[in-house]
């Protein structure tokens, strides 16, 4: 490795960084530094089954395939129940027709 | 409130909205495409798995028994308006009253007997085992008899 020693090359690097002027750093900023570090780990710590959840539910691809099989299951149910009451209403239309009120 | 949770309730309210709309959307619409015309059988023909011969014969003693139905209600009403008659002059139950309620029974008697009789005759023409279920939900359905 290369270690640089000669003595000019120090004081040249000394005279640059006093000549480099540095902005004054905002009031409490290695405190608010600290805080961020430490809000950004407790966020990552607490990913609990809900945030999880929530992250899932927010993935566009799951979501549109959740939505499609929950309209398909829909459809599918009520297309059956639709078809059960139609039974029931010819079976009813039947016995008004052959056993009208008045006779039972 | 947990931004977490919102999203999650939210997710699951629009998975409800979603499932219901549809259910309801397409039950109704198959209940209005599958419905009969007033009249027709073919829902006896689903029901009790019948041949287009046995329901043949069944539709033809189907249309003789209605025309039949037609002339006992028509009777049975006639009666009831003799025993509305006398029961609006007299303050009693009078012998004449209860002459014009006993036939008014007897009539329907008859009717029941006439349909009771229908009913069994249809159940003749299905396959055994769907006449015994026909006959015993037609009973329990006009009469109130429970199941055999």
């Amino acid at each position: 490795m290369n270690t640089n020693t000669n003595p000019d090359d120090a004081k040249l690097s000394a005279l640059l960084r006093q000549s480099r002027s540095s902005p004054p750093l905002p009031p409490r900023f290695q405190e608010n530094v600290w805080r961020r570090i430490e809000d950004s780990e407790a966020t990552m710590k607490s990913d609990t089954w809900l945030d999880v959840l929530a992250a899932l539910v927010l993935r566009p691809r799951l979501a549109l395939a959740v939505a499609t099989l929950l309209v398909m299951a829909g459809a599918l149910f009520g297309a059956r129940e639709g078809n059960r009451m139609a039974q029931q209403d010819a079976q009813t239309q039947y016995m008004t027709a052959v056993a009208p009120v008045a006779m039972r | 409130m947990n931004r977490s949770l919102v999203i999650v309730l939210g997710a699951l309210a629009l998975g409800v909205v979603l499932f219901v709309g549809s259910f309801a959307m397409s039950q109704r619409l198959c209940r209005i495409c599958v419905q009969e015309p007033p009249g027709s059988l073919h829902w006896l023909q689903r029901e009790y798995h019948l041949n287009n011969d046995e329901m043949a014969r069944i539709q033809k003693l189907h249309n003789d028994y209605l025309s039949q139905c037609d002339a006992m209600c028509r009777m049975i009403t006639a009666k009831q308006q003799e025993v509305e008659a006398v029961l609006n002059t007299a303050t009693n139950i009078n012998p004449v009253a209860q002459q014009k309620l006993n036939d008014l029974e007897v009539c329907r008697i008859h009717c029941q007997a006439q349909m009771l009789q229908y009913f069994i005759n249809v159940s003749r023409i299905m396959p055994p085992d769907q006449g015994h279920r026909y006959l015993t939900e037609m009973e329990r359905n006009t009469l109130g008899l429970s199941p055999k």
